[in-house]
This record gives structure tokens, sequence and C-alpha cells, in this order.
């Protein structure tokens, strides 16, 4: 057994920090909505709301920085290679208490299922929100300037519901599979401290 | 070979962390309303110290004010004041407080002289003039038969009086009992006072047709009114109803109540009647709250309910109860509070206290029928009198508080348009409030307003809109947001538009929460069977 630094300093801050605004940013959300959320008052909600929203998207551009000055990008990038025992892992394997198929190294550190996954978040879930956000922030001006009817605001609003919907269940989806690591803390443990224990010493060499 | 164990440093870490938390929070309480420098909407010591510095005369030196007048004779008070104000007569002549008419997109009798109607006392010009024209801004209104031309019938000292003594009586003329000379003396620009003598008691009695305007104002704690409170900016009916050469501006009849003006030339006499001449259109620190200003009109916020003084304003008012007799004799009846519920003169009523307005589009044309407009009786058999025009739709219009005054009246069954029947007269005269008799009382009033009559009547439901802009609370009170932005909220009934809080398409949320409801009972299930394994 060996330990290895799986996540990088940034890339903690950065997921952490996203997490909770992503929370924060569907409390508050919900309760401008009026799905019975009485947190922060409407008034109070509706300002959080929108001004976490402009601190995520500049955590966003920070990340996308990140990912590409570091490479770390090719990370996310889709494969099959695995993904059929992946899924197997998941449908049967784990049960078993078969070992992981896919090993994580610093240079492959996702399977293939988070890949897609987290390529999913980031190129769709997380646009759509940003977009409707802000077409729904300036919605009065756009409005004014280009004659949309007022259904179109409808039309925004849902998607951009549906698409908090959807984060929520990618939440749950996430947070449950964070406990299919060695131990169930394992990767939550990675993800505050960095670090991994790699507990099969000959499948790769860090050096 | 391994890299040695770096020490995470969790510290630099949380500081990140907290500084990432501690920036939006920071910005957040930025857009929370703060409590403004107080940037000089004045007192009312001030405005008046300063209105008074201004006069550059005193009316008590002038010798022809001395007097002595007849008692009552108003005229010869204003033979005086035109003797230096030689031109204020012709002035007050060519404005709606002197014709009581008011022509509107080419049409003319759009007043009360003419053919408006409402549904209060319903019109005037069936035989009522002479006890209507009390608020008349002249002497002697008694008939169609008065002189609109004669100088000396201009009443100055309804407006002009400070005293608060001057008094009107019927026809418009001056009580006896007041001394003119004193009054005339002591002569200055009008105040609330002036303005409410009328317009407080309009539909016959203090607070009972406007809503949003009644003799508590006078006396008002700033809660009440922020302008006109002597707590509060102080201010008169006239500091924004502003007057060019006796023309003061503000009839509802024919102006858009919410188009900010601008001077055309320097100099420019403009009102201030727009929340925005004073206030701009972006007073708020909230670029949401100043971005409402599009689509909601101020009042709506601001003027959370009206009648929120000392008096109930009239609600509703049924004449085809009216004419019950007890012992062959009129009679009254009020409730616990002492509200008139019922009175042989006007058939029952509501009256109601702190009344949370209703809200329309409102571009600020309200479309006024006149006696001489027919109509058609709508499915819901309620006639709206003047219904107001307006939409989402619609760049002009907002969402604006009304007063919603309801009632029934008589009209014309044959022609199907409303009558004017002749209310006011005593025993015998074939009045209503002498006789009881509709049918006599509607002849005799289409036949003083020269008015065709098929001969018979019936009693309709009518509506009429009243826009509330007075009686503005403190900011403190402005309404907060789910008072609209909820599904049970003030716009619920609001159609044309997307409102945030108040729209929750219920197949979208079920949709939602379809998935997330799916996706906790996969990982529950997929929980369970890896619990149940681990211990097997």
């Amino acid at each position: 057994m060996r330990r290895i630094v799986l996540y990088e300093t940034f890339e903690r801050i950065w997921h952490w920090a996203q997490a909770l605004l992503i929370i924060v940013l569907m409390l508050t959300g919900f309760e401008i909505r009026g799905l019975g959320i009485h947190l922060f008052g409407f008034q109070r909600a509706v300002s959080l709301h929108n001004v976490l929203a402009v601190a995520l998207m500049t955590l966003i551009v920070f990340a996308v920085f990140w990912h590409i000055t570091t490479g770390e990008w090719r990370q996310y990038i889709p494969t099959r290679k695995f993904l059929r025992e992946m899924i197997g892992f998941y449908l049967t394997g784990i049960f078993k208490g078969v070992p992981h198929p896919v090993k994580k190294h610093r240079m492959a550190k996702l399977n293939p299922l988070q890949r897609l996954a987290y390529l999913g978040f980031k190129v769709l879930i997380i646009p759509v929100q940003a977009t409707t956000g802000a077409l729904y922030y300036f919605y009065p001006n756009l409005q004014h300037a280009l004659g949309w009817s007022p259904s179109s605001l409808w039309f925004i609003a849902v998607i951009h519901v549906l698409g908090a919907f959807g984060l929520v269940a990618f939440l749950v989806g996430h947070v449950y599979l964070t406990t299919t690591g060695h131990t169930p803390l394992t990767n939550i443990k990675a993800m505050i401290t960095g670090w991994e224990d790699i507990h099969d010493d000959e499948y790769f060499d860090e050096a | 070979m391994l890299h040695p164990p770096r020490k995470p440093s969790l510290r630099r870490v949380f500081q990140a962390l907290a500084g990432l938390l501690v920036l939006p929070l920071a910005l957040g309480r930025a857009q929370q309303p703060v409590e403004p420098p107080h940037r000089g909407h004045g007192s009312y010591t001030d405005l008046h110290t300063a209105k008074n510095r201004r006069l550059t005369a005193d009316h008590s030196k002038f010798k022809i004010l001395q007097g002595p007048f007849k008692d009552g004779d108003g005229p010869a008070v204003t033979r005086a004041c035109l003797t230096c104000h030689t031109k204020a007569a012709e002035q007050v002549m060519a404005t709606s407080h002197w014709t009581w008419n008011v022509a509107k997109d080419g049409k003319d009798g759009f007043g009360k002289s003419t053919h408006l109607v409402n549904n209060y006392c319903i019109a005037i010009i069936g035989g009522n003039t002479e006890s209507c024209a009390r608020c008349h801004a002249g002497y002697g209104f008694k008939d169609k038969t008065f002189d609109f031309t004669r100088q000396e019938n201009v009443d100055c000292l309804v407006c002009h009086d400070t005293t608060g003594d001057y008094e009107k009586e019927k026809a418009g003329f001056p009580n006896p009992g007041i001394p003119l000379a004193e009054l005339a003396q002591k002569v200055g620009a009008p105040t609330n006072r002036n303005c409410g003598a009328c317009h407080f008691f309009g539909g016959g009695g203090d607070a009972t047709k406007h809503g949003d305007l009644d003799n508590s104002i006078l006396k008002a704690p700033r809660t009440l009114d922020v302008h006109m409170s002597k707590q509060g900016a102080g201010m008169d009916c006239v500091d924004c109803h502003t007057s060019d050469a006796h023309k003061i501006a503000g009839p509802n009849y024919v102006i858009p109540a919410d188009r900010r003006e601008e001077p055309k030339y320097p100099g420019e006499s403009v009102s201030r009647m727009s929340c925005a001449s004073c206030h701009t259109d972006s007073p708020h620190q909230s670029y949401i709250l100043n971005r409402h200003y599009q689509k909601v009109a101020c009042q709506t916020c601001h003027i959370p309910a009206f009648a929120r003084g000392d008096l109930p304003t009239n609600l509703s008012w049924d004449w085809a109860t009216a004419g019950r007799l007890k012992d062959g004799k009129a009679y009254k009846e009020k409730d616990a509070k002492g509200y008139e519920t019922y009175a042989t003169k006007h058939g029952e009523m509501v009256w109601q206290r702190d009344v949370k307005p209703a809200y329309v589009w409102y571009n600020g044309n309200l479309k006024f029928l006149r006696l001489t407009d027919s109509f058609a009786i709508p499915a819901d058999g309620k006639v709206v009198l003047n219904p107001p025009e307006g939409s989402y739709a619609d760049p002009n219009a907002k969402i604006w508080p009304f007063k919603f005054h309801e009632g029934t009246q008589p009209y014309d069954t044959v022609l199907n348009k409303f009558v004017a029947p002749y209310t006011a007269g005593p025993k015998g005269s074939g009045a209503y409030w002498g006789d009881w008799n509709w049918d006599v009382a509607i002849k005799m009033g289409m036949e003083t307003a020269e008015l065709p009559y098929s001969g018979k009547y019936g009693f309709v439901k009518t509506s009429m809109l009243w826009p509330i802009t007075h009686m503005v609370a403190p900011k403190e009170q402005a309404l907060a947001c789910t008072e609209c932005h909820s599904q049970k909220g003030r716009l619920a009934n609001i159609p044309g538009f997307y409102l945030l809080g108040r729209d929750r398409g219920t197949g979208v949320d079920a949709l939602g929460l379809g998935m997330v409801l799916l996706t906790i009972l996969g990982v529950g299930v997929h929980g369970l069977i890896r619990y149940l394994h681990v211990r097997h």
C-alpha cells in the first residue's frame, strides 16, 4: 500500500467551493420557486441566488483555466475502455466484493462512468443552467430589445427548473457513489485531503 | 520512487474556502435594502417657511379687501380680487374646475356638468346640480341656465382661503355666516385643506369615493401618507398637481397617470404627478427592484392598502334596494362599527377601512362610458363604467392598484344607456329622495338633462375603477416580494405573463421531483443490496 496525491489543492478547493455554491443555489432557487423552503426569505434568496451564480461562474472560469493549463482536461475524455466492466461492477460485482475494475492513477483518476457523468455535468447541465439563468436575469432587457414574448420567460424558467432538479439527482447519485470506494469514506477523505491509499502496489508505478 | 508525503496545508485550503464563501455573502448583503442617507426630502416646516418667504404681497394691506362685503356675497369678493388679478377669472374659466366638462379623443361630455356617469350619486344633470354645485368653483350653478361667462361667478376663496373657515352651500354660494373680508385678507396658495374640501368628499361624504383621499390626510401620521403628512414631507396637493395659469395638472379622465413629463421649453410648468418626476425611475438600491418599474407602478408596492385613515370608504352602493320605508318613513341601518349598511336614500351599502387594492394592467386610459353611450351587458351581468386600457404587451401599461366600486344603478332597458335620475329634491318635487318613485325621478331627470328616455328602466350591476395613488406608505411598509411572488398572492389573477413564484407548472415540478425520487430510490436499493451482501 502506498499513498499518492490524487487531488491537487486547487482541485479540492474548487470542488468543495463548487459543491457549496451549488447546494446554496439549489436551496435559494427552490425557495424562490415556492417549493416550501423558507430559509432566507424571498428577497434575500433572490439576491443570494444571483450573487452566488456569479461567484460560481467566476470559480468555473478559474477551473477551466486550471484544466487547460495543467492538461487535466484530458481526464474527462470519454473512453469505452473498461466501460462494460464498470457497468458490470456496479450491477453485480460490487455486491460480491469483486475488486474495482479500474485502478486509480494520477493521470487517470476517473473511471469511464465518472468521465461520462462529469463531462455531462460540465458541458451540459452547468452551461444550460448558466445560460437559462442569464437569460432569466436579463429577460426584461432582452424582451425589450428583441421583442420576446412573455411565454419565452416561462420556457426559460421551465428549462432552468428542470436543470435544477437534474442537479439534485446528480448530487444524490454522486454522493452515493462516493461510498463505493475501498471503504465507504475512502473517496470523500481523498477529496478532502488530496491523498488516496492505493492498495494494489504492483498495478502502478508512480515513479 | 515515492514522493515524500506532502502535508496538505489544511489551513490554506480552509482560508481559501472561507474567502470564496464570504465574498458572495458580502455582495449579497450589499444588495439588501440599506437605509439611505437623508437626501433632503424635506419637512413641513422647511417647505412652508420657503413658501411664505416667497410671497410678495400681504393681502391684509389692500384697501379693497377691507370690505365690508354683504353676508354671503361671494361675487363681491371676486370683483375685488379681479381689480388686481385682472386675468385670473379668465384663466379659471378655461379649466375643468369651472366647466365641469372635459373633451377626450375629440369627443365631448366627459364631465359632471355633461354626460359622465358614475355608480355613486350617478349623475348631476338630472336636476341635482344645485346641491352638487357646492363643490363647483363658482357661485350660482343651479341648473343649465348658469352663466359660465360671468367673471364674478368664479369662486376665488374656495381654493385660496387659508383660514379653513370658508364653506360653500347650495349652488356654491358661501355660507352667509362667513366673515368674507377677514378671509379675503388672508388668501394664499391652496393647501390640502382647500383641495380636500371637495376632493376628500367625492361621492357625497368624507372618504366615500376615492379611497385614497379623505380628511384624515390633513392630520395624517407619516404612516398614512409620507408626502402629505406634516411628519413626512409635509407637501401640499399642488406640489405635485402643479398648475399653469390656474390649470391644475391632473384630470384623470384625460391624462395618463404615470407619464413622466419633461418640459418642452425652459420654464414650462410640468406636472409632477408621476412618482418618477421626483424619485427618478430607478430610486431603489437594488437593480432588480428598479427593473420592476417597467411593468409595475410604484403605487402597487408602496400603497399596501387604501382608506388607512380613520374613515371607511364606500365599496358598494346598491340603488336597486333604495326606497324601503319603515312606517312610511325613510330610515338608516348601521352595523357594529357604525358604518351605514342601509339607507332608504341610497340602498344597501358596504363600507370598509384598510382595503387591499385590486390590481389591473393600466396604461393611464380609463374608457369612461357616458350617458349618451349605449352598452351591452356582459355575460357576468356587470357593466364596467370605465374599463382600463392596457395589457402586458402594452409598453405604457403597468400593474396598478385600484379601488373597485361595485354598484347597482338604473338604466334604460330599451336604449341600453344609463339614466340620470332626479334624486335631490323635497317631497312632491318628483325627486327620488322626496317621493321614492324611480319612474318619475328618471323621467324628470332625463327631461332636465335633455336626453332621450324610452320610459322603461331596470337595474344593472356596475363596476367602477378608481386608481389608487395617494396614501403612499413609508418604505418599510412596502409590499414584501411574496405578496405578489406567490401562488395565492395579490397578482394571482393578473394575466398575460409568467410571474416568478406564482406560475409553477405543477407538471414541471412533478417531473423534476420524480427524477430526484427515482434517483433516491435507485441508490437506496443499490445501497441496501450492498449492505445485505456485506452482512452475508
